[in-house]
């Protein structure tokens, strides 16, 4: 920076985006990585029938991105020409990119909800709305005859929605602990976990699925190589930082000192990785296996995710290049 | 420069632009076709060795186009070493016109977009959602949401209010120390461009790859 020329009086006077976004990309990225999870299980396995862990994944998926939904329309000054956007398109935009996909991959959430909840909801036609049942059938005729073509879709776009939430925010060149490379991959990686965590529960709460069950197994399984790759990038992020410019030198006391330094300490670390990681392998195995262990480090993994949404969003916003 | 050359001076940039762009749509030759092969890039100096930090332009800006009580969008900031009070120092803070603009690039409605006719980096309240988006994709942070109709703003070289009358921006019109000068970059003829072959003249935070229309003089250092 030049010295001769410089200010410090800025107009949009710090944090412009507040934490409904924190919670839009928490729920975008765990929507999307249920998703990605559920279905490269299927692959994997070579599954062909309704498993509890995709009846979990799939309500979870579509639950989550409709709750984004009302928080990105919520932190918006004009909330009623929101249509605006879905109108209007400016492909050099990551959010209109953004806004494109999440049209494709609302209507594909709600599809691969339809094939985990076929035979409940086709009883319930039986029962009630009986002139809805025939066209429900053939709804689901068409929808399982080109199942495969929708899976492959649904997984692309998945990935699609977890990575954008990322690059929408790496793009603000102003925040040096944004404006980096690693950011999307941290996301996608934060977005899986939180998948992984959710998925797992809704399945075992509401599905009746068995914590010891081979999917949750598998689900149980990759979740750490999943965190292991999150602490990496996270490491990469603060690297970057400590030996970069100095105004990426100033960022990294988010890491130091303030409000943000414990939300990352206690949030992101204390909560989202030492909990789950004490719970499963430093109490014994006994207390490992148990519902309790199950439920809470699954819990402390989602709130991890969405701690580390908030300081991202956060101390980004409030480490500036206005040193 | 006294002022009427300097609006005469505008008002051929403006006959200019709209000239070139006739010939253009009509594939006419002109007589004058080496400021034809270019759009205009409308650009702004700021004196700091002329700026005495009146903030008459700022109240002037607010005037002309209507920004809400406690609301600017451009500020004069005193930027006077405190060790050093003899010798003052102002700087403008404003919309620096970015050539590569990031703030029409992020706009998801294009509300925030660059003029058709004039280049400069304008928004149109009707279409901005206020997502904000523009707001913390530009590097300066110089837009804000205006209180009364909701939607982002920033400087547009009074591209709606005096620009269109054809007049000069408010900022410029008001300054009686000659601290502002505006006018085409891409124009070879123009004050601003003489103005810049001669002095030297910087732009704020080039390494943000923007390309910035504003440029600022530096105050040289008194004594020693
Ligand atoms: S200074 Fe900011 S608002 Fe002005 S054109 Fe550049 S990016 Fe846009
Ligand atoms: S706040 Fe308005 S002008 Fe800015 S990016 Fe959003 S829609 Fe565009
Ligand atoms: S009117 Fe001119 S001298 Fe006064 S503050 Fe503005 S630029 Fe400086």
């Amino acid at each position: 920076m030049n010295g001769a020329i410089n200010y410090t009086h800025t107009f949009s006077s710090g944090v412009v985006w507040h934490w409904p976004i924190a919670v839009y990309l928490l729920l975008a990225g765990m929507s999307g990585g249920a998703l990605i999870v559920a279905l490269l299980i299927r692959y994997y396995k070579k599954q062909t029938g309704v498993t509890p862990l995709f009846k979990g994944a799939s309500l979870l998926s579509l639950v989550t991105i409709l709750l984004g939904m009302v928080c990105l329309v919520a932190d918006l000054d004009k909330p009623l020409y929101f249509w605006k956007i879905l109108i209007n398109y400016n492909f050099t935009s990551v959010m209109s990119i953004g806004v494109l996909a999440l049209c494709i991959y609302i209507p594909l959430s709600f599809v691969v909800i339809l094939y985990a909840f076929e035979k409940e909801l086709n009883a319930f036609f039986a029962n009630h709305f009986t002139f809805l049942k025939a066209f429900f059938g053939l709804i689901m005729n068409i929808l399982n005859f080109i199942r495969p073509l929708m899976f492959v879709l649904t997984l692309i776009f998945a990935v699609a929605i977890c990575a954008y939430t990322g690059f929408l925010i790496s793009v603000l060149v102003r925040f040096p602990i944004l404006n980096t490379s690693a950011l999307p991959a941290l996301f996608v990686a934060s977005g899986l976990s939180a998948g992984i965590a959710g998925s797992g529960l809704i399945a075992a709460m509401f599905f009746r699925e068995d914590t010891h069950s081979s999917d949750l197994k598998i689900l149980h399984a990759i979740e750490w190589p999943v965190m292991a790759a999150e602490i990496l990038l996270i490491g990469m992020i603060f690297v970057s930082l400590i030996i970069g410019s100095d105004v990426q030198k100033a960022a990294s006391m988010a890491f130091f000192s303030g409000e943000y330094a414990k939300m990352f300490w206690i949030g992101v670390v204390g909560i989202g990785f030492v909990i789950p990681i004490v719970f499963n392998f430093l109490l014994g195995k006994t207390f490992a296996h148990t519902r309790f262990a199950f439920y809470v480090s699954s819990l402390a993994s989602i709130i991890g995710v969405l701690m580390l949404r908030m300081f991202i969003l956060y101390a980004g916003q409030t480490y500036s290049i206005f040193i | 420069m006294d002022t009427n050359l300097k609006r005469r001076a505008f008002v051929k940039y403006l006959a200019l632009g709209s000239a070139s762009i006739t010939a253009a749509s009509y594939g006419a030759v002109n007589d004058k076709p080496k400021a034809q092969t270019k759009k205009p890039n409308f650009g702004m100096i700021f004196d700091q060795n002329k700026c005495v930090g009146c903030t008459d332009c700022e109240r002037a800006c607010v005037k002309v186009n209507l920004v809400p009580k406690g609301q600017m969008r451009l500020f004069v900031e005193d930027k006077t070493d405190p060790n050093n009070r003899m010798q003052k120092r102002y700087v403008r803070v404003s919309c620096q016109q970015c050539v590569e603009a990031p703030c029409a690039s992020v706009c998801p409605t294009n509300a925030c977009h660059k003029d058709l006719l004039t280049g400069i980096t304008t928004t149109n309240a009707d279409d901005c959602i206020a997502c904000k988006y523009c707001i913390v994709a530009c590097p300066y942070d110089v837009r804000f949401i205006n209180s009364e109709n909701h939607a982002a703003e920033s400087c547009n070289f009074c591209l709606d209010t005096n620009l269109a009358e054809g007049k000069e921006p408010a900022c410029v019109e008001a300054c009686r120390y000659d601290a502002l000068v505006f006018g085409d970059l891409n124009d070879e003829e123009s004050h601003i461009s003489k103005l810049l072959r001669i002095k030297d003249s910087l732009r704020m935070r080039p390494e943000c790859g923007t390309k910035p229309s504003l440029r600022y003089i530096p105050a040289v250092k008194m004594g020693v």
